[in-house]
């Protein structure tokens, strides 16, 4: 008798335990859900990594033509390199941000052929 | 005998005048209306120029109406349409309040957290909307009399006029604007673009003077990748492949010059030698 009254006790203190948690872990979700991120600031370190090297490999659009055609194609590969991560991202930065990419590689491939055409 | 047969030959001469004269006409008439196809269509006020209508919901405030001369009075082109990912054709950005409300599109400045010269910039699309709500009307203004805080003949009182309305290069140069081609959040930090050279673009015809391009001038509010290769796949520098039809078509040149930047209807913009008879 004794037994089966503890073994409840402790059983319906583990009920209010995960309850509880639960409880809690909800309660978050629901404060992350309710109070969005502005988007255009930085949200995580894995996303400010694609972000550092979109700036760098973007950030050099206005140099394009002093650029080597070994450089260039670096920079097309980086570019190549960064999509997939980009078309990870939520929506309204994919957007804007495969936007620049296409741009940007455009932009570079265009000088690559250029100085290529120049050679022959 | 000889008289007769000279009658004959100067009837049979008539019978054959018709049909020249009727292909003639035929040739003359396709002309005219080729031409009336390909002359570049009357440029309406200057403050109507560049006017673009948003219209993405049926439902909701209503259509936003956004002028060009307002914006590229502070800002550059490059700015908008490239970093903050302004599509320069119809309905290809994809902005809805939701993007606006992330910090893109029009959001990217229009925070409400942002200063620029000294105010605080308006924040566009607020989580609650509300279609009698006046904030919203500053861009949702379509239809909508007495609703927008500029207008354009006070506003570019002091800018320097040209042949069509304001010539903003002459603005830019002389300091009366100082486009920003930065924003927080968005912009990566650049260099300084050296001075690409400017080009004498040679005309198919004789007739035609030739195009003098800078390129200086371009990248100031353009940058580069905004023209290459989209608009410009080619650095040809032939008419072969930008005909005066392409651009009105709005390719090439016509992608900003017949819509935003001078009309093509103003032949000394880019053809500076033209006679003072052509427009």
């Amino acid at each position: 008798m004794f037994f089966t009254t503890k073994f409840k006790t402790k059983f319906k203190l583990t009920i209010i335990t995960v309850l509880l948690f639960l409880g809690l872990a909800v309660f978050c979700g629901v404060r992350a859900m309710g109070a969005p991120q502005s988007s255009a600031a930085p949200a995580s370190p894995a996303q400010e990594t694609w972000r550092k090297e979109f700036d760098d490999v973007c950030g050099k659009t206005q140099d394009a033509m002093s650029f080597s055609p070994e450089e260039l194609t670096d920079l097309i590969r980086r570019c190549d390199s960064l999509r997939p991560q980009i078309e990870k991202l939520d929506e309204s930065r994919k957007k804007v941000y495969l936007g620049r990419l296409r741009m940007c590689r455009g932009l570079y491939a265009y000088v690559l052929d250029e100085k290529n055409k120049e050679k022959k | 005998m000889p008289t007769c047969s000279m009658k004959k030959t100067k009837r049979k001469n008539k019978g054959g005048l018709l049909p020249l004269v009727l292909a003639w006409g035929v040739l003359l008439l396709g002309n005219i209306v080729s031409a009336q196809i390909y002359l570049p269509k009357p440029a309406p006020e200057p403050s109507e120029y560049g006017k673009v209508i948003l219209d993405n919901s049926k439902t909701g405030p209503g259509p936003v109406v956004f002028d060009h001369w307002l914006h590229r009075s502070m800002f550059t082109c490059r700015l908008c349409h490239v970093d903050v990912g302004f599509a320069m054709q119809a309905k290809a950005t994809g902005i809805t309040a939701r993007t606006n409300r992330e910090g893109f599109h029009c959001g990217a400045c229009h925070d409400g957290k942002k200063v620029f010269e000294g105010k605080t910039i308006f924040a566009a699309c607020s989580d609650t909307p509300n279609t009698n709500d006046q904030q919203c009307d500053r861009c949702h203004s379509a239809g909508k009399k007495g609703v927008r805080k500029y207008e354009y003949k006070k506003f570019t009182a002091k800018f320097p006029k040209g042949v069509y309305g304001v010539n903003w290069e002459a603005a830019e140069k002389s300091g009366v604007i100082n486009p920003a081609d930065f924003v927080e959040g968005l912009s990566v930090g650049k260099t300084k673009m050296q001075n690409r050279q400017d080009l004498s673009v040679v005309t198919a015809y004789s007739w035609v003077h030739p195009v003098t391009f800078s390129h200086e001038k371009h990248s100031i509010w353009n940058g580069c990748e905004l023209c290459h290769p989209e608009i410009f796949p080619t650095a040809q520098k032939e008419t072969t492949h930008f005909s005066m039809f392409s651009n009105i078509e709005g390719r090439y040149c016509g992608a900003c010059h017949g819509k935003v930047a001078f009309p093509l209807n103003n032949c000394q913009g880019c053809h500076p030698n033209a006679p003072p008879w052509a427009p």
